[in-house]
């Protein structure tokens, strides 16, 4: 039985007299050949007949991959899974996702490549390559250009392969012995190594329990926590009355929500609704009518509500003569100030909401007194 | 140069005849078509030729202030190709006839504009033509010690012009980043004056500095055809075609800054130019120009092998130009209206600067050397290996 090689190194001389060798001993078909130099030598890749390296393709791909990811988690959050429509944006608006897009295209693309490139194609975990172990090493570091033929299986024989070497013009050769225990990844070396990620963990996490136990008020960033301001809810020796939140100014009104326009319901009769009579304003009406008016007033209008039985209460039945004959005015009025046991909505109605309600009730009043042709406009 | 080296390109009579065909287009058009319209395309044509010839004094002084070798052997092209920036000083005061028609800055209404009143000095006529005059004068001295220095050396062979070159390239740097900016700013956003962006001169330099890689690359391209450039190799092509892919996605990313910016803020003042372009027709062509500008060139240019290979860079390199005009397009021409504006006006504007162009650089092309002979670099740029 041949004693097993890991690989037979020709030391040459020159990088030319390394080129000039590298044909004759591919063409040979002793084992592999590769070549270690002390700085890169243009051409050698094509020379030795390296293949393209399969990292490129796969950045593209994980990086395409990337891509698709961001937007599709975008989409399906800001889409799918809760929309909300902030800034005026409508939910899934494509170019909001582009940054992180971006960013993940790149957070995959770079971490293929590095530990693609570490862990796929350089085969780490890989502890102590035979050839540093060998006596060319310091040449191969400093001076000389080596060339190895390497063993591909048990067939290899190292005297040939040295003698193919030297026939190419190498000075000095030395047969590599197999190394006594696989450089690749062991159960041995993947212990150890889990072994010194957990210490690191625990050392590391022992220090930040103690560090914040020790020493607790150390806050890294406080300029947040510090600056001047008025916190809502909270005391204030900023103004005179020491609360942080102040009451608006006395007679603020809200945009739109103007308390009363109207003096008494008599002299609010000539106001005229300003809205046009349009669909979305007869569905705006409807909406809040619904809201607001239905539990009492019933849903058409008739004064029997949900409400009115548990508490016996009588509200205005609008469709009664007395509220046909209302001008739009009356009305208004009447949502503004409240009448008998009804408050006021002024609180909670914008004035385009207040006038839609009016334009609503109208609306239910005239379908509960519909002329004939009424029923012709509907059915046309 | 002989004559045979010229037998792939167009006989020079066509361009000629192309010339004067589209000059009668051109006269026609101002009379025919409106004086608005003319002015648009002589703008259009002016922008394109001037950011040409800048991208390429731009490639040039690059060399110079990096102190790149691999570009020496290659550097008489973009050289050549900065030549243009001569035409386009008469090009660039006839199009200050334009500033009254199309500058609404420039027009008595803005000093009660309210949002132009306080530029209106900036954008006056007067103070317009004088940075145009300036900004075409500051290229003329780029011009002068970079490529006529460079053409000098030629014969006297004295490396003292590599040493002040090297020392000239970071002023000028400055003097280009000013140049392109006034340009921009002055000559497409000033066709809307109320609309502004910061990063538009860098969108602008972009695209300059693209159409100049790509003029570049087509010109070597060419000039290996006709077997002269002896000595550039793939590794130089691959450089080349680095550059271009590495720049379209520069010009994407500032193109998109600037769109997600303003419409993220959604400022009326702001989006109005946006909103003018994704809409009807110029919404099509601003996705056209997306894809032209950068997803197509993109993927031609992302593996390693297809930046050496010349039959693909020549494709890219055409493509790029192509997407260049559209962008310049794009930029100027919706101030004409929502619909595109392309008949005969623009397309003998084509004839006639195209034609142009092409025949100046052809005459550029057959001057002198065709490598930097004095520049003591040459040697190494010829043995640059990737």
């Amino acid at each position: 039985m041949p004693e097993t090689s890991y690989a037979v190194l020709g030391v040459f001389e020159t990088p030319d007299a390394l080129m000039k060798a590298i044909p004759q001993v591919r063409a040979a078909k002793l084992g592999a050949v590769e070549a270690y130099t002390p700085y890169a030598i243009h051409g050698i890749e094509e020379a030795l007949g390296l293949r393209k390296s399969p990292l490129g393709g796969m950045v593209l791909v994980m990086g395409i991959l990337g891509a698709i990811t961001a937007f599709g988690f975008q989409y399906w959050i800001s889409a799918v899974d809760y929309p909300i429509i902030t800034g005026g944006k409508g939910a899934g608006s494509w170019e909001a996702f582009i940054p992180i897009m971006f960013e993940v295209t790149v957070l995959f693309a770079t971490f293929t490549a590095g530990l693609g490139m570490l862990f796929l194609l350089n085969k780490l975990p890989f502890f102590g390559h035979p050839v540093l172990s060998s006596k060319s090493i310091k040449g191969i570091t400093r001076d000389r250009y080596v060339l190895a033929l390497e063993a591909e299986s048990e067939a290899f024989d190292s005297t040939a392969a040295a003698r193919a070497l030297q026939a190419a013009g190498a000075i000095e050769v030395e047969a590599l012995p197999a190394p006594d225990r696989s450089p690749f990844l062991t159960s041995d070396y993947v212990l150890r190594t889990l072994g010194g990620i957990f210490t690191a963990c625990v050392v590391a996490g022992m220090a930040m329990y103690f560090a914040t136990k020790w020493f607790p008020v150390l806050a890294p960033m406080k300029y947040m926590q510090e600056q001047p301001r008025l916190n809502a809810q909270k005391a204030s020796s900023f103004f005179k009355d020491g609360h942080g939140m102040q009451l608006p100014v006395a007679g603020t009104v809200a945009r739109g929500y103007l308390p009363t326009a109207t003096g008494t319901q008599e002299e609010a009769a000539s106001l005229v609704n300003p809205l046009p009579r349009t669909p979305e304003v007869f569905a705006l009406g409807k909406k809040v009518y619904t809201n607001r008016c239905e539990v009492c007033h019933g849903a058409v209008g008739n004064g029997v509500g949900s409400l009115t039985a548990a508490y016996g209460a009588k509200p205005a039945n609008l469709q009664a003569q007395q509220f046909l004959d209302y001008p739009d005015g009356k009305i208004y009025w009447a949502i503004v100030n409240g009448k008998n046991a009804m408050p006021s909505h002024a609180p909670y109605l914008s004035e385009r909401e207040r006038w839609a309600v009016v334009d609503y009730v109208r609306a239910l009043q005239r379908a509960q007194n519909a002329k004939d042709e009424d029923l012709k406009v509907a059915t046309r | 140069m002989s004559q045979d080296k010229n037998a792939s390109n167009l006989p020079a009579s066509w361009l000629w005849g192309a010339v004067a065909l589209g000059a009668l287009g051109v006269l026609g058009s101002y009379a025919a078509a409106g004086p608005e319209r003319f002015w648009a395309n002589w703008v259009f044509w002016f922008v394109l030729l001037f950011t040409l010839g800048l991208g390429s004094l731009f490639i040039v002084a690059l060399e110079h202030l990096v102190n790149a070798k691999w570009s020496v052997p290659i550097r008489r092209i973009p050289e050549r190709l900065a030549t243009l920036l001569i035409p386009s000083i008469p090009v660039g005061l006839i199009a200050l006839g334009a500033i009254p028609v199309l500058y609404p800055g420039a027009r008595p209404e803005a000093a009660h504009h309210p949002l132009l009143a306080g530029k209106a000095f900036w954008l006056s006529l007067p103070f317009f033509s004088a940075r145009t005059i300036v900004a075409l004068a500051l290229c003329l001295l780029g011009l002068w010690v970079l490529v006529g220095g460079s053409l000098k050396q030629d014969a006297t062979k004295d490396p003292a012009f590599n040493f002040r070159a090297r020392k000239f390239a970071p002023a000028f740097m400055a003097i280009f980043a000013l140049v392109v900016t006034l340009v921009a700013f002055d000559w497409i956003s000033g066709l809307t004056p109320e609309w502004y962006s910061d990063i538009f001169g860098v969108y602008v330099f972009a695209g300059a500095f693209l159409s100049g890689l790509a003029a570049t690359a087509l010109a070597v391209l060419h000039l290996q055809d006709q077997g002269r450039l002896e000595g550039v190799r793939g590794d130089h092509l691959y450089n080349l075609g680095g550059f271009l892919f590495a720049f379209t996605v520069f010009w994407s990313y500032i193109g998109f800054a600037q769109y997600m910016l303003m419409w993220y803020a959604n400022l009326p003042d702001e989006v109005i130019w946006y909103k003018v372009r994704l809409q009807g027709a110029w919404h099509l062509i601003t996705l056209v120009l997306a894809g032209l500008h950068f997803v197509l060139p993109f993927f031609a240019l992302v593996t390693r092998d297809s930046k050496k290979d010349p039959r693909r860079l020549r494709r890219v390199a055409y493509l790029m130009l192509g997407a260049h005009v559209l962008d310049i397009y794009w930029l100027i021409f919706p101030i004409l209206g929502a619909s595109p504006r392309f008949s005969w006006p623009e397309l003998s504007f084509a004839l006639f600067f195209l034609g142009g162009i092409l025949l100046w650089v052809r005459g550029a092309m057959q001057k002198g050397e065709d490598m930097p002979v004095g520049d003591p670099f040459l040697r190494e740029g010829l043995e640059f290996r990737l």
